[in-house]
């Protein structure tokens, strides 16, 4: 028992590794993905040519190979990051990119009509995608935000290889020391917490958002 | 004389051309619209009645020809064909002294029917939200829908949604009402809700320009009537004269149709 809540204390310490890199990373690519979306869907070539290879390049690759690449390649150029900083690069540049196509598919759905309507109004670009375009866009991809972060819980076990203490690394140290496979079934358990959490809170936001429609 | 009825014009279109691509939907249209006046324009669906109107406040940018709100210049072509549009401060001013009610409402839909209203008086013209809120519930009385101000647009019935996107539209105070086809998107029973709504402004001398399918409107609202197909203007003029006796054989057959 004593053992069990060692293993535990140890995994809560890597979980915080993990809960960084997932936090963080949501925090900078959400609207890093909203700022990539409307570049791709700006009528200036040249940027909405370069957003739809930035994201054909993040998601066409492996985030392995990403973090590899980060990690690894960077510095061979003479680019040092210290280590979370790398991981967090490489993350939120590939999440940036799929969040940019759900946002890009969000505002797509929004009926040109309210562009019209909030024109002759007088509303600036700006004051039409804040206070019109986004809050409905939000409603509509909320379900494939809530697939993505999920995703990126469990993605971030990747930085493993990085040799960074994140859970899963933790887990994996403990069953190599005692032989004991315990602690992958408190990782799962840990992963499985953290989905919960978020799928109860995006069900709240759905809820929230969802109130206008009938 | 002259000065004051040039002051009494609106809005004054001449020579209006429109193209989408190699497809010529405006081929030459003059209009003149004066204060208080009701225009009604009909026509068959593809006459380019609706492009017509959206030519007005710059939905769509004109290929040839000039737009005057109230005698200041938006838009004009020179001697080259080159079309120009004013600075964009004065679109701004000079398009905010329009106001339009689209067939399809577009309300915003995340947006009680209060909101929707405070929306551009406050955001746009950022006065204070005490000073328009009881603007706001007036023009919503107006519209018969005082009960109706905390609800989202998805809980109300076409012809409901409607009569706000009209409360919406003279929340900012224009001089010219822009109507798209504003009753052809209701089931039959409703439009009568929305018509009676226009004609309640028509009767304030509300400058209006409605594109429209309902013959009895345009009859007994209207000032105007403009009947165009192809691209022009075929006939006008006042509602009597233009039901009781048209001229043309287009009208003829098109109002024979209607009828």
């Amino acid at each position: 028992m004593e053992k069990l809540m060692d293993t535990v204390v140890l995994m809560l310490e890597g979980s915080e590794v993990t809960l960084e890199i997932f936090c963080v990373t949501l925090v900078l690519a959400l609207p890093l993905g909203i700022l990539a979306a409307l570049g791709r869907l700006s009528p200036l070539r040249p940027l909405s040519r370069f957003m739809e290879f930035y994201i054909w390049l993040m998601r066409g690759t492996p985030l392995m190979l990403q973090l590899l690449f980060v990690y690894f390649a960077l510095p061979m150029v003479g680019i040092l990051l210290p280590d979370i900083a790398a991981a967090l690069l490489a993350f939120t540049l590939n999440y940036a990119a799929y969040f940019a196509e759900i946002f890009r598919a969000g505002i797509q759905s929004v009926p040109r009509g309210q562009y019209e309507a909030a024109k002759t109004l007088g509303m600036t670009y700006g004051q039409t995608m804040r206070r019109i375009i986004l809050p409905q866009v939000i409603r509509i991809v909320l379900p494939p935000i809530s697939n993505e972060t999920i995703n990126l819980v469990k993605d971030t076990s990747l930085i493993y290889i990085l040799a960074m203490n994140d859970l899963l690394r933790v887990a994996r140290t403990i069953v190599q020391r005692e032989f004991d496979m315990t602690p992958f079934v408190v990782a799962a358990v840990f992963y499985l917490a953290m989905t919960a959490v978020l799928t109860w809170g995006f069900k709240k936001l759905e809820a929230h958002y969802g109130k206008y429609a009938k | 004389m002259a000065n004051t009825q040039n002051e009494d014009v609106m809005l004054r279109m001449r020579g209006i051309k429109k193209s989408f691509g190699s497809v010529e939907v405006l081929r030459g249209i003059d209009l003149t619209v004066r204060r208080g006046e009701v225009l009604a324009i009909i026509g068959p669906s593809g006459s380019g009645k609706s492009t017509l109107l959206r030519c007005m406040n710059r939905l769509e940018e004109i290929s040839g020809g000039s737009v005057e709100i109230e005698g200041e210049v938006l838009a004009t072509t020179t001697p080259a064909g080159a079309v120009e549009y004013t600075d964009a401060a004065t679109c701004r001013r000079l398009l905010g002294c329009t106001g339009m009610v689209f067939q399809q409402f577009n309300l915003f839909p995340h947006m009680t029917v209060l909101e929707n209203l405070l929306e551009a008086p406050v955001h746009v013209k950022k006065r204070p939200r005490e000073e328009v809120l009881p603007e706001a519930r007036e023009l919503l009385a107006k519209v018969g829908l005082s009960a109706r101000a905390d609800y989202y647009p998805a809980q109300l019935s076409g012809g409901q949604q409607q009569r706000v996107a009209i409360a919406r539209a003279l929340c900012m105070k224009p001089d010219i009402l822009l109507f798209d086809e504003p009753t052809s998107a209701l089931d039959p029973e409703l439009t009568g809700e929305v018509l009676k709504t226009m004609r309640e402004l028509a009767a304030e001398h509300m400058t209006m320009v409605v594109v429209t399918h309902e013959m009895a409107f345009a009859r007994e609202a209207a000032s105007q009537v403009v009947f165009m197909a192809d691209g022009v203007i075929v006939e006008q003029g006042g509602p009597e004269a233009f039901f009781a006796a048209p001229k043309e054989a287009r009208t003829q057959a098109f109002l024979h149709n209607m009828l």
